[in-house]
Protein backbone atom coordinates (compact mmCIF):
# COMPACT_ATOMS: atom_id res chain seq x y z
CA UNK A 1 0.00 0.00 0.00
CA UNK A 2 1.02 3.57 -1.04
CA UNK A 3 2.73 5.63 2.16
CA UNK A 4 0.60 8.57 3.60
CA UNK A 5 3.88 10.47 3.24
CA UNK A 6 4.10 9.55 -0.13
CA UNK A 7 0.21 10.75 -1.20
CA UNK A 8 1.10 14.04 0.47
CA UNK A 9 4.14 14.37 -1.88
CA UNK A 10 2.09 13.65 -4.69
CA UNK A 11 -0.50 15.84 -3.88
CA UNK A 12 2.32 18.61 -3.67
CA UNK A 13 3.45 17.73 -7.08
CA UNK A 14 -0.11 17.47 -8.57
CA UNK A 15 -1.11 20.67 -7.18
CA UNK A 16 1.11 22.58 -9.38
CA UNK A 17 -1.23 21.63 -12.26
CA UNK A 18 -4.22 23.51 -11.39
CA UNK A 19 -5.35 26.77 -12.92
CA UNK A 20 -4.92 29.76 -10.02
CA UNK A 21 -8.46 29.67 -9.72
CA UNK A 22 -8.78 26.13 -8.78
CA UNK A 23 -5.70 26.03 -6.40
CA UNK A 24 -6.68 28.90 -4.65
CA UNK A 25 -10.11 26.78 -4.02
CA UNK A 26 -8.67 23.49 -3.89
CA UNK A 27 -5.96 25.18 -1.43
CA UNK A 28 -8.33 26.49 1.49
CA UNK A 29 -10.35 23.38 1.21
CA UNK A 30 -6.80 21.47 1.97
CA UNK A 31 -5.64 23.09 4.46
CA UNK A 32 -9.36 23.65 5.98
CA UNK A 33 -9.18 19.30 6.65
CA UNK A 34 -5.66 19.31 6.92
CA UNK A 35 -5.79 21.33 10.31
CA UNK A 36 -8.92 18.91 11.73
CA UNK A 37 -5.87 17.18 14.20
CA UNK A 38 -8.09 14.33 14.85
CA UNK A 39 -9.17 12.94 12.03
CA UNK A 40 -7.64 9.76 11.00
CA UNK A 41 -4.19 11.17 8.68
CA UNK A 42 -4.75 8.11 6.28
CA UNK A 43 -8.66 8.88 5.44
CA UNK A 44 -7.86 12.84 5.13
CA UNK A 45 -4.96 12.40 2.75
CA UNK A 46 -7.09 9.87 0.65
CA UNK A 47 -10.22 12.11 -0.02
CA UNK A 48 -7.82 15.27 -0.17
CA UNK A 49 -6.20 12.91 -2.93
CA UNK A 50 -9.52 11.94 -4.52
CA UNK A 51 -10.93 15.83 -4.93
CA UNK A 52 -7.51 16.44 -6.49
CA UNK A 53 -7.81 13.67 -9.04
CA UNK A 54 -11.10 14.97 -9.63
CA UNK A 55 -10.52 18.36 -10.12
CA UNK A 56 -7.73 17.83 -12.18
CA UNK A 57 -9.54 15.16 -14.55
CA UNK A 58 -12.61 17.92 -14.87
CA UNK A 59 -10.14 21.11 -15.01
CA UNK A 60 -9.00 19.12 -18.57
CA UNK A 61 -12.59 19.45 -19.70
CA UNK A 62 -12.77 23.05 -18.81
CA UNK A 63 -14.70 22.86 -15.52
CA UNK A 64 -13.80 25.04 -12.34
CA UNK A 65 -13.49 24.00 -8.78
CA UNK A 66 -16.88 25.65 -8.43
CA UNK A 67 -18.87 23.96 -11.01
CA UNK A 68 -17.81 20.64 -9.21
CA UNK A 69 -17.71 21.07 -5.68
CA UNK A 70 -20.02 23.90 -5.63
CA UNK A 71 -19.98 27.47 -4.46
CA UNK A 72 -19.99 27.16 -0.90
CA UNK A 73 -16.42 25.51 -0.19
CA UNK A 74 -16.46 25.77 3.66
CA UNK A 75 -19.68 24.05 3.88
CA UNK A 76 -18.80 21.62 1.27
CA UNK A 77 -15.61 20.64 3.23
CA UNK A 78 -17.60 20.23 6.85
CA UNK A 79 -19.25 18.24 5.16
CA UNK A 80 -16.65 16.15 4.18
CA UNK A 81 -14.83 16.55 7.58
CA UNK A 82 -18.47 15.31 9.45
CA UNK A 83 -17.57 12.04 7.33
CA UNK A 84 -13.84 11.00 8.15
CA UNK A 85 -13.26 8.31 10.56
CA UNK A 86 -11.51 9.89 13.60
CA UNK A 87 -7.68 9.10 14.19
CA UNK A 88 -7.02 6.10 15.99
CA UNK A 89 -6.64 6.26 19.98
CA UNK A 90 -3.47 3.99 19.39
CA UNK A 91 -1.81 6.59 16.63
CA UNK A 92 -2.85 9.60 18.28
CA UNK A 93 -1.27 8.69 21.52
CA UNK A 94 1.84 7.65 19.83
CA UNK A 95 2.21 10.90 17.85
CA UNK A 96 1.37 13.06 20.88
CA UNK A 97 4.03 10.70 23.25
CA UNK A 98 6.42 10.74 20.33
CA UNK A 99 6.86 14.38 20.78
CA UNK A 100 6.48 14.62 24.58
CA UNK A 101 9.32 12.60 24.93
CA UNK A 102 11.65 13.70 22.04
CA UNK A 103 11.33 17.32 23.90
CA UNK A 104 11.70 16.08 27.37
CA UNK A 105 14.42 14.20 25.77
CA UNK A 106 16.64 17.53 24.74
CA UNK A 107 15.67 19.13 27.81
CA UNK A 108 17.63 16.26 29.74
CA UNK A 109 20.35 16.62 27.39
CA UNK A 110 21.36 19.98 27.64
CA UNK A 111 20.50 20.02 31.20
CA UNK A 112 23.17 17.11 31.25
CA UNK A 113 25.66 19.22 29.24
CA UNK A 114 24.82 22.29 30.80
CA UNK A 115 26.10 20.64 34.61
CA UNK A 116 29.18 18.72 32.43
CA UNK A 117 30.79 21.91 31.27
CA UNK A 118 30.04 24.37 35.11
CA UNK A 119 30.47 21.54 37.37
CA UNK A 120 34.22 21.19 37.60
CA UNK A 121 34.22 25.38 37.59
CA UNK A 122 30.87 26.19 40.17
CA UNK A 123 29.14 23.91 42.96
CA UNK A 124 26.01 23.50 41.42
CA UNK A 125 22.62 21.62 43.16
CA UNK A 126 22.55 18.63 40.83
CA UNK A 127 19.10 18.09 42.60
CA UNK A 128 15.25 19.26 41.27
CA UNK A 129 12.50 18.87 43.40
CA UNK A 130 9.94 16.69 41.94
CA UNK A 131 6.77 18.58 42.13
CA UNK A 132 8.06 21.92 40.66
CA UNK A 133 9.35 20.15 37.84
CA UNK A 134 6.03 18.49 37.12
CA UNK A 135 4.64 22.14 37.32
CA UNK A 136 6.92 23.43 35.38
CA UNK A 137 6.35 20.49 32.77
CA UNK A 138 2.87 21.15 33.01
CA UNK A 139 2.67 24.84 32.30
CA UNK A 140 5.13 24.18 28.81
CA UNK A 141 3.08 21.73 27.46
CA UNK A 142 -0.61 23.69 28.30
CA UNK A 143 1.78 26.61 26.52
CA UNK A 144 2.54 24.60 23.71
CA UNK A 145 -0.97 23.66 23.09
CA UNK A 146 -2.16 26.91 23.59
CA UNK A 147 0.07 28.40 20.62
CA UNK A 148 -0.59 25.63 18.32
CA UNK A 149 -4.58 26.28 19.12
CA UNK A 150 -4.15 29.50 18.35
CA UNK A 151 -2.27 29.10 15.00
CA UNK A 152 -4.81 26.86 13.94
CA UNK A 153 -7.26 29.26 14.65
CA UNK A 154 -5.70 32.06 13.06
CA UNK A 155 -5.10 29.94 9.98
CA UNK A 156 -9.08 28.60 9.41
CA UNK A 157 -10.15 32.53 10.23
CA UNK A 158 -8.19 33.12 7.33
CA UNK A 159 -9.48 30.58 4.63
CA UNK A 160 -12.32 30.87 2.00
CA UNK A 161 -11.96 34.48 2.15
CA UNK A 162 -12.66 36.19 -1.57
CA UNK A 163 -9.77 37.41 -3.31
CA UNK A 164 -6.08 36.85 -3.42
CA UNK A 165 -4.94 35.31 0.18
CA UNK A 166 -2.64 38.17 1.80
CA UNK A 167 -0.24 38.44 4.31
CA UNK A 168 -2.28 39.68 7.04
CA UNK A 169 -0.10 41.61 9.82
CA UNK A 170 -2.88 41.96 12.43
CA UNK A 171 -2.88 37.94 12.24
CA UNK A 172 0.67 37.70 12.39
CA UNK A 173 1.27 40.22 15.24
CA UNK A 174 -1.34 38.12 17.54
CA UNK A 175 0.29 35.31 16.60
CA UNK A 176 3.47 36.85 18.21
CA UNK A 177 2.26 38.29 21.04
CA UNK A 178 0.54 34.73 21.69
CA UNK A 179 3.40 33.19 21.58
CA UNK A 180 5.82 35.91 23.46
CA UNK A 181 3.37 36.06 26.48
CA UNK A 182 3.59 31.86 26.57
CA UNK A 183 6.90 32.05 26.75
CA UNK A 184 7.23 34.88 29.85
CA UNK A 185 4.75 33.20 31.59
CA UNK A 186 7.05 30.05 31.55
CA UNK A 187 10.29 31.90 32.24
CA UNK A 188 8.45 33.55 35.51
CA UNK A 189 7.26 30.36 36.60
CA UNK A 190 10.12 29.04 36.23
CA UNK A 191 11.97 31.65 37.87
CA UNK A 192 9.36 32.09 40.74
CA UNK A 193 7.96 28.77 41.66
CA UNK A 194 9.12 27.61 45.33
CA UNK A 195 10.61 24.48 45.38
CA UNK A 196 8.07 21.67 46.08
CA UNK A 197 8.05 18.29 46.34
CA UNK A 198 10.69 15.49 47.39
CA UNK A 199 14.69 16.29 45.80
CA UNK A 200 15.87 13.94 43.75
CA UNK A 201 19.33 13.66 42.55
CA UNK A 202 19.90 14.10 39.28
CA UNK A 203 23.40 14.25 38.30
CA UNK A 204 24.57 15.08 34.79
CA UNK A 205 25.73 12.05 33.41
CA UNK A 206 22.39 10.36 34.17
CA UNK A 207 20.40 13.34 32.59
CA UNK A 208 22.73 13.24 29.39
CA UNK A 209 21.72 9.18 29.54
CA UNK A 210 18.31 9.35 30.34
CA UNK A 211 18.04 11.95 27.80
CA UNK A 212 19.89 10.62 25.03
CA UNK A 213 17.52 7.24 25.67
CA UNK A 214 14.05 9.41 25.30
CA UNK A 215 15.18 11.01 22.09
CA UNK A 216 16.52 7.73 20.70
CA UNK A 217 13.07 6.12 21.74
CA UNK A 218 11.23 9.04 20.28
CA UNK A 219 13.30 8.83 16.82
CA UNK A 220 12.25 5.03 17.00
CA UNK A 221 8.52 5.74 17.16
CA UNK A 222 8.66 8.87 14.55
CA UNK A 223 10.35 6.18 11.80
CA UNK A 224 8.07 3.23 12.73
CA UNK A 225 4.65 5.78 12.82
CA UNK A 226 5.87 7.07 9.43
CA UNK A 227 6.08 2.99 7.73
CA UNK A 228 3.26 2.33 9.02
CA UNK A 229 1.45 4.56 7.13
CA UNK B 1 -31.94 23.06 -3.65
CA UNK B 2 -33.68 22.38 -6.14
CA UNK B 3 -36.74 19.79 -5.71
CA UNK B 4 -35.56 17.27 -8.11
CA UNK B 5 -31.67 17.16 -6.63
CA UNK B 6 -33.64 17.06 -3.01
CA UNK B 7 -35.81 14.20 -3.86
CA UNK B 8 -32.69 12.25 -5.37
CA UNK B 9 -30.89 13.46 -2.22
CA UNK B 10 -32.49 10.32 -0.76
CA UNK B 11 -31.81 7.35 -3.41
CA UNK B 12 -28.32 9.31 -3.90
CA UNK B 13 -26.58 6.09 -2.17
CA UNK B 14 -28.32 3.65 -4.09
CA UNK B 15 -27.57 4.89 -7.41
CA UNK B 16 -24.32 5.07 -6.15
CA UNK B 17 -23.86 1.43 -5.02
CA UNK B 18 -26.02 0.23 -8.67
CA UNK B 19 -23.48 1.33 -10.42
CA UNK B 20 -20.22 0.38 -8.17
CA UNK B 21 -21.70 -3.15 -8.32
CA UNK B 22 -21.68 -3.38 -11.78
CA UNK B 23 -18.23 -2.76 -11.87
CA UNK B 24 -15.76 -0.81 -9.50
CA UNK B 25 -15.26 2.72 -10.32
CA UNK B 26 -13.30 5.95 -9.19
CA UNK B 27 -14.71 8.57 -8.19
CA UNK B 28 -14.42 11.07 -11.65
CA UNK B 29 -15.37 7.78 -13.25
CA UNK B 30 -18.71 7.29 -10.73
CA UNK B 31 -19.88 10.81 -11.55
CA UNK B 32 -19.64 10.33 -15.55
CA UNK B 33 -21.89 6.96 -15.09
CA UNK B 34 -24.33 8.86 -13.12
CA UNK B 35 -24.42 11.72 -15.35
CA UNK B 36 -24.90 9.36 -18.61
CA UNK B 37 -27.66 7.37 -16.22
CA UNK B 38 -29.48 10.65 -17.06
CA UNK B 39 -28.74 12.08 -13.28
CA UNK B 40 -27.23 15.60 -14.61
CA UNK B 41 -28.65 17.26 -11.22
CA UNK B 42 -25.94 15.61 -9.01
CA UNK B 43 -23.39 18.65 -9.05
CA UNK B 44 -20.15 16.20 -9.07
CA UNK B 45 -18.66 16.79 -5.52
CA UNK B 46 -21.59 15.58 -3.68
CA UNK B 47 -20.25 11.86 -4.55
CA UNK B 48 -17.56 12.48 -1.98
CA UNK B 49 -19.21 12.72 1.41
CA UNK B 50 -21.71 9.69 0.37
CA UNK B 51 -18.60 7.45 -0.80
CA UNK B 52 -17.13 8.20 3.11
CA UNK B 53 -20.20 7.40 4.33
CA UNK B 54 -20.39 4.10 2.74
CA UNK B 55 -17.07 3.44 3.47
CA UNK B 56 -17.55 4.42 7.14
CA UNK B 57 -20.60 2.07 7.33
CA UNK B 58 -18.73 -0.56 5.84
CA UNK B 59 -20.94 -1.05 2.51
CA UNK B 60 -18.09 -0.25 -0.08
CA UNK B 61 -14.06 -0.74 0.52
CA UNK B 62 -11.85 1.78 -1.46
CA UNK B 63 -8.34 0.18 -3.03
CA UNK B 64 -5.60 2.59 -4.58
CA UNK B 65 -4.70 0.62 -7.72
CA UNK B 66 -3.13 2.16 -11.44
CA UNK B 67 -6.17 3.01 -13.19
CA UNK B 68 -6.74 2.44 -17.45
CA UNK B 69 -4.88 6.06 -18.11
CA UNK B 70 -1.63 5.12 -15.59
CA UNK B 71 -2.22 6.98 -12.83
CA UNK B 72 -3.33 5.38 -9.14
CA UNK B 73 -6.94 6.34 -8.39
CA UNK B 74 -8.95 5.07 -5.36
CA UNK B 75 -11.37 2.45 -7.13
CA UNK B 76 -14.39 1.54 -4.71
CA UNK B 77 -15.46 -2.36 -4.96
CA UNK B 78 -19.00 -3.08 -3.13
CA UNK B 79 -18.55 -5.42 0.11
CA UNK B 80 -20.72 -8.19 1.11
CA UNK B 81 -22.99 -5.56 3.11
CA UNK B 82 -23.00 -3.25 0.25
CA UNK B 83 -24.44 -6.22 -1.62
CA UNK B 84 -27.53 -6.91 0.93
CA UNK B 85 -27.82 -2.72 1.89
CA UNK B 86 -28.31 -2.76 -2.02
CA UNK B 87 -30.63 -5.17 -2.09
CA UNK B 88 -33.12 -4.15 0.55
CA UNK B 89 -32.72 -0.78 -1.50
CA UNK B 90 -33.93 -2.34 -4.34
CA UNK B 91 -36.86 -3.50 -2.65
CA UNK B 92 -37.65 -0.92 -0.97
CA UNK B 93 -37.35 1.17 -4.10
CA UNK B 94 -39.63 -0.99 -5.97
CA UNK B 95 -42.39 -0.30 -3.49
CA UNK B 96 -42.40 2.96 -3.40
CA UNK B 97 -41.60 3.57 -7.38
CA UNK B 98 -44.42 1.45 -8.85
CA UNK B 99 -47.51 3.38 -6.68
CA UNK B 100 -45.98 6.76 -7.36
CA UNK B 101 -45.54 6.20 -10.71
CA UNK B 102 -49.28 4.85 -10.67
CA UNK B 103 -50.32 8.00 -9.13
CA UNK B 104 -48.63 10.39 -11.55
CA UNK B 105 -49.73 8.47 -14.93
CA UNK B 106 -52.96 8.40 -13.78
CA UNK B 107 -53.23 12.16 -13.28
CA UNK B 108 -55.38 13.97 -16.01
CA UNK B 109 -57.32 10.86 -16.86
CA UNK B 110 -60.97 10.71 -15.30
CA UNK B 111 -61.68 7.76 -13.86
Amino acid sequence: MISTKTLIEQNNEKRELLTKENEKYYDDLLLYIRLQMRLSERQSEEILMELLDHLLDGQKEGKTAIEIFGNDPKGYADEIISQIPQEELRNEVSFYGQIALNLLGWVLMIRGLIYLVIHPFKEVDQSFSLFSFLIIGAVILLNIVFVIWFVFKTIRRSLFKEGVRQPNWKDRIQVGIAGGAGMVIVILVARFLPKMGPSIFFPWYASLIIGALFWIVSRYMDKKMKANF
Amino acid sequence: MTLRSQLLKGVLEGCILAVIEKEPVYGYELSKKLQEAGLLDVSEGTIYPVLLRLQKNGLIRGKMQPSESGPNRKYYYLTKEGEEALQLIAEEWEKISKPVQHLMNRRGNDD
